[in-house]
């Protein structure tokens, strides 16, 4: 298991409150759907929720300890601070291990999601958007990785999206090759990943 | 930046070194032309470029920025918006100022602003780019005069995206509803093709709140579709990369040009909506106007 520091070892209920205000403009944003033209919102697979909560909870401070990132016209500076992100998450869990969010319970209710997209009415259409991505298929990712910049964003198929969990706005689903990532997006960072999980 | 590479790629003085490696390219840039306008320039009118996949930083990028920047002393638009692969390959300090800075300096010193939208080859730190007019943000909305538009992030169309637009779009009242995204929902690229399944959940929105124009990116190439449920698509992708003869004509292709790379500007007057395609040597392979709502004709010219 991974040694994230807990929430109470920064007395975090300010974190808390953050992660939990967080998730819910997530929730409100959507489950806001005034026209109804979106399907309704997946449910939550297992406890997949709660860890990624959890993960949002113990980036909230670090992030908050580095200088606020405005829009700049110094790419350096960007850059160095997605680097610095990265870095001092990468100290706090540097024990993580693939699995740690994506367990076996959850990892196989979102193979059975990803299986139903990409083998269902739609699988030409699907992977047709896998296709367009232009993937690159001779990088693996690892747990606290970074991804390759010039390394070109696979679509995830949007029809996809629609069956799995919202994740707050930090994080994003991501696909390589044949594996599924959560993915840390100020951070440029892979969070954990199910290997194989893509046809 | 290596000597060599820095040779070869004529980073700073394209029209000198490049032609001695890309004789193809000097063919061009001898019988470039400065472009004719067909916009009617009309007084308070909304007028902008857009441009896709262009972040190369190779002299075909430069060669069609000095067409906008002619275009643009003729016309006087105001800004441009990014269909996405806005950075290819390196996205370094190095690379966005030969990429983007360099290429368009005459424009950015003029004054000209870029609203980007992220295709599949760029950094989603870019949207921190203050150049690209994102403000930190995957997808946004801005108005100029009666005009809306919406930078969709189509790499990664999520419920909450999806969500947000529709809120906006559902207040944007009596405006040009305009959106603009990397992958196109309708193209007779050879390459990619339609994106079939963005399309099966965004264009929903786009129709139910009556959206009246699209521009995208991604095929190389430049292409004007026949109105869809109502829509009027243009692809993009032609403003520094090319892929050469890949317009695989359908029965839904108005106009296309795929020989050489080229921008589509548009001029919006009240209700009526003027494009133009320019390509590099300056040359016009498409134009007309779209009268909002959106049931009007093209009453398009080649």
């Amino acid at each position: 298991m991974q040694n994230w520091p807990s929430l109470s070892r920064y007395g975090s209920l300010l974190s808390g409150l953050i992660v939990a205000a967080a998730m819910s403009v997530a929730a409100a944003q959507s489950s806001s759907n005034p026209g109804g033209t979106i399907p309704p919102a997946a449910p939550d697979f297992g406890d997949f929720g709660a860890r990624v909560q959890k993960y949002v909870a113990y980036r909230q401070p670090i992030r908050d300890a580095l200088p606020h990132l405005r829009s700049t016209k110094n790419r350096t500076e960007i850059l160095a601070r997605k680097q610095q992100l990265a870095q001092k998450l990468r100290e706090g869990r540097a024990n993580a291990a693939q699995g740690d969010i994506f367990t076996a319970e959850n990892s196989a209710q979102f193979r059975r999601a990803i299986a139903a997209v990409f083998n269902g009415a739609n699988a030409r259409s699907v992977r047709k958007t896998v296709r367009q991505g232009e993937p690159v298929g001779d990088w693996k990712p690892t747990v606290n990785g970074e991804f390759p910049a010039r390394m070109p964003s696979t679509t995830v198929p949007p029809t996809l999206l629609l069956r799995l969990p919202a994740l707050p706005s930090q994080l994003a689903y991501r696909l390589v090759g044949h594996d599924f990532v959560l993915y840390d997006i100020e951070a440029n960072m892979v969070i954990d990943f199910i290997p194989g999980a893509l046809p | 930046m290596r000597r060599r590479d820095f040779l070869l790629s004529g980073t700073v003085l394209p029209g000198l070194f490049a032609p001695l490696f890309q004789p193809s390219h000097l063919e061009a840039f001898q019988t470039a032309q400065t472009p004719e306008v067909t916009l009617p320039l009309k007084a308070d009118s909304v007028r902008f470029i857009a441009i896709g996949d262009m972040g190369t930083g190779e002299r075909p990028q430069y060669e069609l920025a000095e067409r906008m920047e002619e275009f643009r002393k003729k016309t006087d638009f105001k800004f441009a918006i990014m269909l996405g692969d806005n950075i290819y390959g390196g996205k370094s300090p190095g690379d966005l100022a030969r990429k983007f800075e360099a290429p368009y300096k005459t424009l950015l010193d003029a004054g000209v602003q870029f609203f980007a939208a992220l295709g599949n080859h760029d950094d989603i730190s870019e949207r921190f780019y203050k150049y690209f007019n994102m403000n930190g943000k995957q997808y946004f909305t801005f108005k100029k005069n009666n005009v809306r538009f919406y930078s969709l992030d189509s790499v990664y169309m999520d419920r909450t995206q999806l969500a947000w637009l529709e809120n906006e779009l559902a207040n944007a009242g009596n405006d040009w509803k305009i959106c603009y995204f990397h992958h196109p929902l309708y193209s007779s690229g050879g390459f990619h093709g339609s994106s079939t399944e963005l399309r099966q959940v965004l264009e929903p929105v786009l129709v139910k709140y009556g959206v009246q124009v699209v521009f995208a990116g991604h095929e190389h190439l430049y292409e004007r579709v026949k109105p869809q449920k109502g829509i009027y698509y243009f692809t993009e992708g032609a403003s520094g990369e090319l892929r050469a003869g890949d317009l695989k004509k359908t029965n839904m292709t108005e106009v296309g040009y795929d020989r050489d790379r080229s921008f589509l500007a548009v001029e919006i007057s009240g209700d009526e909506l003027y494009f133009q395609t320019v390509t590099r040597t300056g040359k016009t392979v498409d134009s007309g106007v779209i009268r909002k709502p959106e049931q009007a004709k093209a009453g398009a010219t080649k």
